[in-house]
């Protein structure tokens, strides 16, 4: 019987490890093409691992004269960090007055906010382009930070948890005389802290691989992001290959670190998220 | 009157503290949300070239949305982009399905495996359009291998450039990327079904795909029908690949809806009629929301 079902068990990690295969082969393809030399890219048969690894690659790309993914990196992780901090501080405070406070128009401006995570950014971009033009804020990192201080769906999921501390905790701080700003950051913002964990990576994530609004909004190449350094890599007249790919792995290492810390914050993140609707 | 006086202060001071904590949301959510959208309601119905400046607005009624039914180029952007959603959620739907099911048993390195399902996932779409569309290229390594390794095809297809293939790399990319987050969504449903039903199908001895088919599968029917919404409203916005992938060529074909409303708007600067095309995205979406909402009650069994 044990015999049997470790066999089982070795038989269906390899049906999936076999299926990960297709999950991993176009990310090994594009990291051993990083690093060879341009024509090296597409001979055949296709080596996995290079006669001679270039790592020069990737210092090309880092401090390229034209665009350097040091600067690029410098750009996404301002708008990343600014706009993932900010979103939390503004949504928290908000999910605390949508949870314990209780005022006038609140479920009115609770249905708006939780409609508008319908409207795609399409819908508001071209307006959004009018003012950024019109204030300045076109080609400004800024352009792409101030929109996403506000996060619908961040404020949902940090309202929930907010909902699910027992109200004691409250009531007991306000019969000490704690008015609302003490009881939300001594005690709500503590409490909450796995679930402001699991907001700060998706969010940091989703907007570190935007791709729409930075190639409306930020067109002089030493403000570009890493997804449009990708893309210029890509159009560059020389088709460097290697270097592209080189660019493209640098975009989705940062993530990768993140992701593999903070793990269980995300999968929570979306899961919670995900089954609740 | 005394007691009536403080608890009327109480009240304010309760309504301007809920004001104060929601106000920084609340201003960036009118400004950067509320406004632009009624803007763009407006601007669907005038004839205005960003060009020609502020007096160049021409209100023109509903003629941008007439115009939207002859104009080709939109109609098939529309039926692409409902090709790439019909062609990527069920097949990425399943495929998740499975490997969540797979995934929960117990096999060995399971945390490594998932790790390798989520990485296209969180990756930049940008990035890994780029690595697809190498790979589908005429000497690629998919050509490569389906021409002179497996030999099973004479010629090599050009995946990026045939009228109706390069579709596929497109879809492909879709349920690459896709599959990772409908997996975490299913494990936590796979998690959430009670332990006795199985117990229960243990003691009259069923096996395990009778157990997906007749205990697994209805008990997440809630979630495969969330998903489909989801995946199908991702779908719809679909850019950043198709953008990638006909970057520096003249084929447009693949083309999709926020390509077309992208590429009147930031490439020909006709804001007024990209808006009204905006429009159109929006109420697709609307309308399988609203699908979504009718259909919980009728199709979902708990």
């Amino acid at each position: 019987m044990n015999k049997t079902r470790t066999a089982f068990r070795i038989l269906n990690t390899m049906i999936i490890a076999l299926f990960s295969l297709a999950f991993l082969i176009p990310m090994l393809w594009m990291i051993s093409s990083s690093l060879k030399t341009t024509p090296q890219v597409f001979t055949y048969p296709f080596r996995w691992i290079p006669e001679n690894i270039r790592w020069v690659n990737y210092k090309t790309v880092w401090t390229s004269k034209d665009l350097p993914m040091l600067r690029v990196f410098y750009n996404s992780m301002f708008i990343t960090v600014v706009s993932t901090v900010g979103q939390l501080i503004f949504a928290s405070m908000a999910a605390y007055a949508f949870a314990r406070i209780e005022f006038k128009g609140k479920r009115f401006i609770f249905t708006m906010f939780l409609a508008s995570m319908m409207i795609p950014v399409q819908v508001t971009i071209i307006p959004r382009f009018m003012m950024f033009k019109t204030v300045g804020l076109y080609n400004s990192l800024w352009a792409l930070i101030i929109p996403s201080l506000f996060g619908a769906s961040t404020i949902f999921f940090l309202r929930q948890a907010h909902l699910g501390l027992p109200n004691e905790l409250v009531d007991a701080a306000k019969v000490d005389g704690a008015n609302h700003a003490t009881v939300f950051s001594l005690i709500m913002v503590p409490l909450t802290i796995p679930a402001l964990v699991s907001m700060a990576v998706l969010s940091f994530i989703s907007t570190w691989n935007e791709y729409l609004a930075p190639l409306i909004f930020l067109t002089k190449p030493k403000l570009y992001t890493v997804s449009q350094a990708v893309r210029w890599y890509m159009l560059d007249e020389v088709q460097r290959y290697e270097l592209t790919m080189a660019a493209a792995t640098s975009s989705i290492i940062p993530i990768l670190i993140i992701f593999i810390f903070c793990q269980k914050y995300f999968i929570e993140g979306i899961a919670t998220s995900g089954i609740k609707g | 009157m005394v007691g009536k006086h403080a608890s009327n202060k109480a009240l304010v001071k309760e309504n301007l503290a809920g004001y104060l904590f929601i106000g920084p949301s609340l201003i960036i959510f009118l400004l950067f949300v509320m406004v632009p959208m009624f803007a763009s309601v407006f601007l669907s119905f005038t004839d205005w070239n960003f060009l020609s400046g502020l007096e160049g607005i021409k209100l023109i009624g509903l003629k941008n949305f007439s115009l939207m039914l002859k104009d080709e180029r939109f109609r098939y952007a529309i039926s692409n982009t409902f090709i790439y959603a019909i062609g990527t959620v069920p097949i990425s739907l399943s495929v998740a399905m499975v490997l969540a099911y797979a995934l929960n048993s117990k096999i060995y390195g399971k945390k490594v495996l998932r790790l390798i399902f989520f990485i296209p996932y969180i990756s930049s779409q940008v990035a890994l359009a780029a690595v697809f569309k190498f790979i589908f290229r005429d000497n690629g390594l998919l050509n490569e291998f389906l021409v002179k390794t497996l030999q099973i095809m004479q010629t090599a297809p050009d995946w990026l450039n045939n009228d109706s293939l390069n579709k596929i790399p497109i879809i492909m990319l879709a349920i690459w990327t896709g599959i990772g987050y409908e997996l975490i969504v299913y494990m936590a449903a796979l998690q959430a079904v009670p332990s006795d039903l199985y117990e229960a199908a243990d003691i009259e001895g069923t096996n395990s795909i009778q157990k997906f088919r007749y205990i697994t599968f209805p008990m997440i029917t809630p979630t495969t029908f969330y998903l489909v919404i989801v995946r199908f409203i991702a779908v719809f916005k679909i850019f950043a690949s198709i953008n990638i992938m006909t970057l520096g060529t003249s084929y447009d074909s693949n083309t999709s809806m926020v390509m077309e409303i992208y590429r009147n708007s930031f490439v020909h600067y006709a804001f007024g009629y990209a808006s009204a095309e905006s429009l159109i995205l929006l109420a697709l979406i609307l309308l399988i929301t609203g699908i979504n909402f009718l259909g919980q009650k009728k199709w979902v069994h708990y």
